[in-house]
């Protein structure tokens, strides 16, 4: 029946526009314990970032300087803006085998979107986002930067 | 009389100022709240004077006018939306007894008056020589003029029950009981009506297509700058302060007082609270309203705007208005 | 001269500069601007009558309606924007000669009839207009006023029949949800459309 259905229609958009009202509103009457914005320059000390925040990439080391990346390039391939430059190398093994292994990780800042596609894609979980997010500087070459330590190796059993 | 007229014209545009300069810190502290932002907290306490400053900078800033627009019109349009959104306040009734002009067509005033604001819109986009502002200007038409239809209709309601278009008496009128206590539901339909009509006739949000930023930049006003964009913007906030008036004179009572049943402690200390402070905190919480719509809805397309208004608040007003009359013949409000 | 008498003077020389302004204008838009100025001194008139019902309904139809209608039509013209040539002078001169027919006329109209202030209350509220409307007695309005409605309703039916769309003979007819509604609506959809393109 056309009049009941439209009837309907009213009352299921009124009831629609409330449940957005309510949420909006809920927000409004909460506000001091869940407002988000950071008041940034005043609040160095007790900034919060979320964990998921996507600042810059960065290659984690432990404490025998040591990471996780083979050179396998899954990064640099899964990259949509050619942000990183893997340049590797081959080291003799003790048992005369030669090792691929990564010479320079470069990582081009100005170019990142932090997509966080090179994460995804990564085999060994060697790079991770930081929660960095002051990258200004005044010259540009200082934003290309190489993620491995000087004189770092693969860790054992990767 | 000269002085009369003097004094009450420097409270008009005094109480216009204060109005543009409270109701923008509102929106903008409303806003936030609802985003879980801060909102504006530098310039003053909690950000207080940001909007004094920002209308600083307009009155600093260079009014320009282009080369190619019709540059006698492009200048009286916003003068136009002013003085129409001044001349409304008029019959507004802020206090017991604070009237500027009890005129006996009072409600009706209001409705005619403020159907001419739509010329100054029409007028500021067609001189702008620009044909975002033609487009902006062209949907503020079609869209004040569609939904003037069931704002009236709303308005009829009250008027019917009241059976008088005097502010003063329609005031009067609930002194024991406001309208939407007492008229039940039609005057509840009447309220939901007028309030979502006014929403589009103010050109807010969801109904903003005039100034559509993602698809016209600013619609009418996209020419304007300087002080003569501020005159719009002051215009539009000044409106929603008369319509959220009407509102509240209309189906909130006024000033009257919140009474329950007669003689009652509770209506004692209610009559406590002064009158004007009741008409304001019923407006601001309309205001607060329209804000919250805003802050909550995203924007229609024309067509869905058009067909909300003729497909369903028109009917319903329309039927809304058979419901009142057969109430008020068979007196079945309270 | 009173203040009343000066006000008087004041709202008709606005009303009638407007007005000359208004058809001698080069610009169609302007031109209806100063159309509606005029009419706005004319609720301005009925103002200081005080017949602030009328006035008011000079507003609603006249300015919010007729001239935002008009407003509307040129808007969707083509070279609304252009400047238009002056009228050849023959035109000019006989429009001028039908300006003066005119007010020779209702001068002479005004000289030659007494016309005497009524002496009968001016009852003008808006309680009475209403009753006077519907009235079937003596001084009633009822006939007019139905007469005016059919003439409208006929306006309206006419406005839908032509705006209506015929729906396709492939995909049925969607249950009377569609195009039945206002004749308004249609058209100034048909409007939007339009300047929309």
């Amino acid at each position: 029946m056309f009049i009941v259905k439209y009837i309907k229609d009213v009352l299921h958009g009124v009831k629609s526009l409330w449940t957005g009202m309510k949420i909006t509103g809920g927000y409004a009457l909460r506000h001091h314990k869940e407002k988000i914005t950071q008041q940034y320059p005043d609040n160095k000390d007790t900034l919060f970032l979320p964990e998921r925040f996507r600042g810059e990439v960065v290659m984690p080391h432990d404490e025998h300087n040591e990471h996780a990346c083979t050179g396998c390039t899954a990064c640099e391939l899964a990259c949509p803006n050619a942000t990183i430059k893997i340049v590797t190398r081959f080291d003799i093994q003790p048992d005369g085998k030669k090792k691929k292994a990564i010479d320079k990780f470069v990582y081009h800042l100005e170019l990142c979107t932090f997509c966080n596609l090179c994460i995804e894609a990564c085999p060994t979980n060697a790079i991770k986002m930081a929660q960095t997010f002051e990258h200004s500087v005044t010259d540009r070459t200082e934003l290309t930067k190489i993620l491995n330590l000087p004189g770092s190796k693969i860790r054992e059993g990767i | 009389m000269l002085i009369e007229f003097a004094i009450v014209g420097v409270c008009i545009i005094g109480l216009f100022a204060m109005l543009g300069l409270v109701l923008i810190m509102m929106e903008r502290k409303v806003s936030a709240r609802m985003q879980l932002r801060l909102g504006p907290n530098r310039v003053g306490p909690g950000g207080m004077f940001q909007t004094t400053a920002d209308t600083l900078k307009l009155i600093v800033k260079e009014g320009m006018t282009p080369d190619g627009a019709d540059k006698f019109l492009f200048n009286v349009a916003p003068f136009i939306v002013m003085i129409v959104a001044m001349v409304i306040m008029a019959p507004l009734m802020f206090a017991k007894g604070l009237q500027i002009w009890d005129v006996n067509i009072g409600i009706l005033f209001v409705a005619a008056v403020s159907s001419v604001s739509v010329i100054g819109v029409l007028m500021a986009g067609w001189a702008s020589n620009n044909k975002y502002s033609l487009l902006g200007a062209m949907r503020s038409g079609a869209q004040i003029v569609s939904y003037e239809l069931s704002a009236g209709f709303a308005i009829l309601v009250i008027v019917i029950l009241t059976g008088d278009l005097k502010i003063s008496s329609i005031v009067d009128g609930q002194v024991n009981g406001w309208w939407i206590f007492k008229g039940h539901l039609p005057v509840w339909i009447a309220f939901v009506i007028f309030m979502i009509a006014v929403t589009a006739e103010t050109n807010r949000a969801p109904f903003d297509l005039a100034e559509a930023e993602s698809e016209l930049t600013a619609g009418f006003h996209t020419e304007y700058s300087g002080m003569k964009f501020a005159l719009f913007f002051l215009a539009e906030y000044a409106n929603i302060f008369v319509v959220c008036a009407i509102g509240a004179t209309l189906f909130l009572g006024g000033w009257q007082p919140l009474h329950f049943g007669t003689g009652t402690k509770f209506n004692e200390i209610m009559d406590y609270i002064p009158s004007s402070v009741w008409f304001m905190g019923k407006t601001f919480f309309l205001i607060f309203v329209i804000m919250w719509f805003r802050w909550t809805f995203p924007r229609l397309r024309i067509d869905q705007l058009l067909n909300l208004e003729w497909k369903y608040l028109l009917p319903i007003s329309m039927f809304n208005i058979l419901l009142a009359t057969l109430m008020a013949i068979m007196g079945w409000h309270f | 001269m009173t203040a009343s008498q000066i006000i008087f003077y004041m709202l008709s020389a606005f009303i009638l500069g407007t007005a000359i302004l208004s058809v001698t204008t080069n610009k169609i838009f302007r031109s209806a601007i100063w159309l509606l100025f005029s009419l706005i001194g004319i609720a301005g008139l009925y103002f200081w009558l005080q017949v602030e019902f009328i006035a008011a309904v000079q507003i609603v139809v006249y300015v919010g309606g007729i001239v935002v209608l008009i407003i509307f039509s040129i808007f969707l013209t083509q070279q609304a924007g252009k400047e238009m040539s002056r009228p050849p002078v023959l035109r000019s001169v006989a429009s001028i000669l039908a300006v003066l027919f005119g007010f020779a006329l209702t001068y002479f109209l005004i000289y030659k009839n007494d016309f005497k202030a009524g002496d009968r209350p001016f009852d003008w509220s808006v309680n009475k207009i209403g009753t006077q409307m519907l009235e079937t007695g003596d001084n009633g309005y009822v006939l007019p006023f139905e007469a005016v409605t059919f003439l409208l309703l006929a306006a309206m039916v006419g406005c839908i029949v032509i705006a209506i769309k015929t729906p396709a003979p492939s995909e049925p007819a969607k249950g009377g949800t569609i195009d039945t509604q206002g004749s308004a609506s249609l058209e100034r959809r048909s409007e939007i459309e339009i300047a929309e393109q």
